[in-house]
């Protein structure tokens, strides 16, 4: 079938919908966003440094249309979770989100309920849109670049005034391989440093749960979860988060969990392979400690 | 200026995994019904939007008559008035053309805000479906709105960080929860008047569905069995956890 990824040019995004385009093509094309080369071997290229995704849905329908694709991946982003609405609307294709799976004969599986259930549905029409969960597909090994053509485009309809990256330095969420993870139970922006230090020592990074961004003591670009990142880490030490469906769908592929909570009911518990039942301020150091001691 | 916000009555989204059962496909009706998570940061943003500029906000629903009592809640925190298209579909194009006939029947409109995600469907679909249907842009994922120079300021939070964007006139956008949009809790007497507030009902359209068939929709087996380590002692609770994770090879 014939297939076209629109993504940021991001050899990790890229890699993965590379991966998801081998279930339905050989050689898919690309509209590439952003600067510098096109990173993997491609039949058609498009490229505009533009990324707002409302000034691109007009020339990425006329392409569509125009060379008749039947698939078009995105990853799940501020640019493909805008793309997927006004594409299906404006080509009347069906448009399935937060894709995990592909199985023959056009079904594609997804999580409902915050990942307490699993739907699958088939794309009963083409164009079908699908917008990829991150983590799910192994990347593919992007080689050589591909020449591109200048993707046209009408006038903006959103102005982009300012970007700012807010991320932290170090090593970013998605690669660490240790996540330290606080939720609302840290109780407050500074004790966030007791988790830094821990992480700092294992090297790793350090997450966040909704509840702990919600209160300002974690920036958003720390969210671990189904609407946040998804990580996969060696282990994932999630202290004082209460292991909501929503916050466990962005560690479903952590290899170990490790549970700090006062509370024994609390669902994280269940998705843990060690469990501490206490105040996190009163373990938190001594662990630090004992991994000091131990390098 | 006139505002519209989308929201979606949902079960109990934190009902956890273990206590998860399906009824007909869909979450057992036993469990309770509740606002949508991001559905309530979009009220909560519109209600300071309507409060900055004196808008009036108007909130539409696509559900059942029972979904009500749910949404009044929305008129508690500040919306001045509710409409409910009676209708049942999860179909994305369904609810979307549904709430375009409502927002039609508004006239001029200058923002329609809707939530990141419904807490049941989690797709953030609809409100890039409506958005084309009526021909304004869409923007998701955004936390703060200023209205300027006639025009709308808006930040888009990413995965790395935050956006300035601009655009005129009317729009929508999905709203994502930030430490200023944490939802107020009404006062009493505003919950009471809030009942008594009348609420439009409009039939639903019957509109063509997507292109997509429902095969199934299954609970995955998850299987954990958590070691409690003593914390009777802290120094050795902590030896004893990092003893385990190096013998496992976790670290
Ligand atoms: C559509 C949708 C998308 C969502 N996306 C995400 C997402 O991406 N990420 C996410 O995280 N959530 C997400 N949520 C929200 C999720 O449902 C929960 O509300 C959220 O994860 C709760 O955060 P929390 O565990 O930090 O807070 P709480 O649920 O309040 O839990 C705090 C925990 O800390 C424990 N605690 C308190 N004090 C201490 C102490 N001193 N020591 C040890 N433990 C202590 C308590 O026992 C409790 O278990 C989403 C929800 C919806 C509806
Ligand atoms: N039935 C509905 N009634 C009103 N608004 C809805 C409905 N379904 C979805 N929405 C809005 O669209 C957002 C995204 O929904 P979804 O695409 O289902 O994830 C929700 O957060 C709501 O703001």
């Amino acid at each position: 079938m014939k297939t076209l990824i629109i993504e940021n040019i991001d050899p990790k995004k890229i890699g993965e919908l590379m991966t998801v385009s081998q279930k339905f093509c050989e050689i898919p094309d690309i509209i590439a966003l952003g600067d510098g080369p096109v990173p993997g071997k491609f039949g058609k290229v498009w490229q505009t440094p533009k990324t707002v995704a409302a000034n691109l849905i007009s020339s990425v329908v006329n392409i569509i249309q125009e060379e008749k694709y039947e698939i078009i991946l995105m990853s799940v982003s501020t640019l493909g979770t805008g793309l997927a609405g006004p594409l299906s609307a404006t080509l009347s294709a069906p448009v399935v989100t937060e894709v995990t799976a592909i199985h023959p004969d056009r079904v594609v599986e997804r999580p409902i309920y915050g990942g307490k259930a699993m739907i699958k549905q088939k794309l009963e029409s083409t164009p079908a849109i699908l917008t990829i969960r991150r983590k799910y597909f192994e990347p593919a090994t992007l080689d050589g670049t591909t020449a591109s053509t200048p993707l046209s485009l009408d006038a903006d309809k959103v102005r982009l005034v300012a970007e700012k990256n807010e991320q932290a330095d170090g090593i970013p969420l998605e690669d660490a391989a240790v996540i330290v993870s606080g939720g609302r139970g840290v109780g407050d922006k500074d004790s966030f440093a007791l988790l830094q230090a821990m992480a700092d020592q294992l090297n790793g990074a350090v997450g966040a749960s909704r509840g702990a961004v919600d209160e300002g003591w974690a920036s958003p670009t720390r969210q671990i979860g189904q609407t946040g990142k998804i990580v996969a880490p060696d282990v994932y030490f999630a202290v004082g988060i209460s292991g909501a469906s929503q916050h466990l769908a962005g560690i479903a592929n952590s290899k170990c969990v490790v549970a700090i909570n006062k509370d024994a009911e609390a669902n994280i518990f269940n998705r843990a392979r060690f469990g501490l039942v206490c105040d996190y301020k009163k373990i938190l150091p001594l662990l630090t400690e004992a991994v000091k001691e131990k390098r | 200026m006139h505002i519209v916000v989308l929201a979606k009555v949902v079960p109990d989204y934190l009902v956890p995994s273990m206590d998860f059962e399906l009824k007909d496909n869909r979450a057992h009706e036993r469990y309770s019904r509740m606002l949508g998570l991001y559905d309530e940061n979009a009220i909560e943003t519109a209600i300071q939007l309507k409060e900055k500029t004196s808008a009036a906000l108007s909130l539409i629903s696509f559900g059942s008559e029972n979904d009500v009592q749910f949404l009044r809640k929305a008129a508690a925190m500040g919306v001045d008035q509710l409409i409910l298209i009676k209708g049942q579909s999860d179909d994305a194009a369904v609810i979307a053309q549904n709430l375009m006939a409502a927002v039609k029947t508004l006239g001029p409109v200058d923002l329609i805000l809707a939530g990141q995600q419904s807490a049941d469907m989690d797709r953030g679909v609809v409100p890039g479906i409506l958005a084309q249907m009526l021909e304004m842009p869409f923007i998701p994922q955004i936390g703060y709105i200023d209205s300027k120079g006639g025009e709308w300021a808006v930040t888009q939070i990413t995965a790395t960080g935050k956006r300035e964007l601009e655009f005129k006139g009317p729009g929508v956008l999905s709203i994502t929860s930030i430490p200023e949009n944490v939802p107020r809790i009404p006062v009493v007497r505003a919950i009471f008047a809030a009942k008594k507030k009348p609420v439009t009902k409009l039939e639903s359209i019957n509109q063509g569905k997507m292109a997509l068939t429902e095969l199934g929709v299954e609970i995955p087996k998850t299987k954990s069995i958590c070691e409690f380590i003593d914390v009777e002692d802290m120094n050795a609770a902590a030896k004893t956890l990092l003893t385990r994770l190096t013998e496992e090879r976790y670290i």
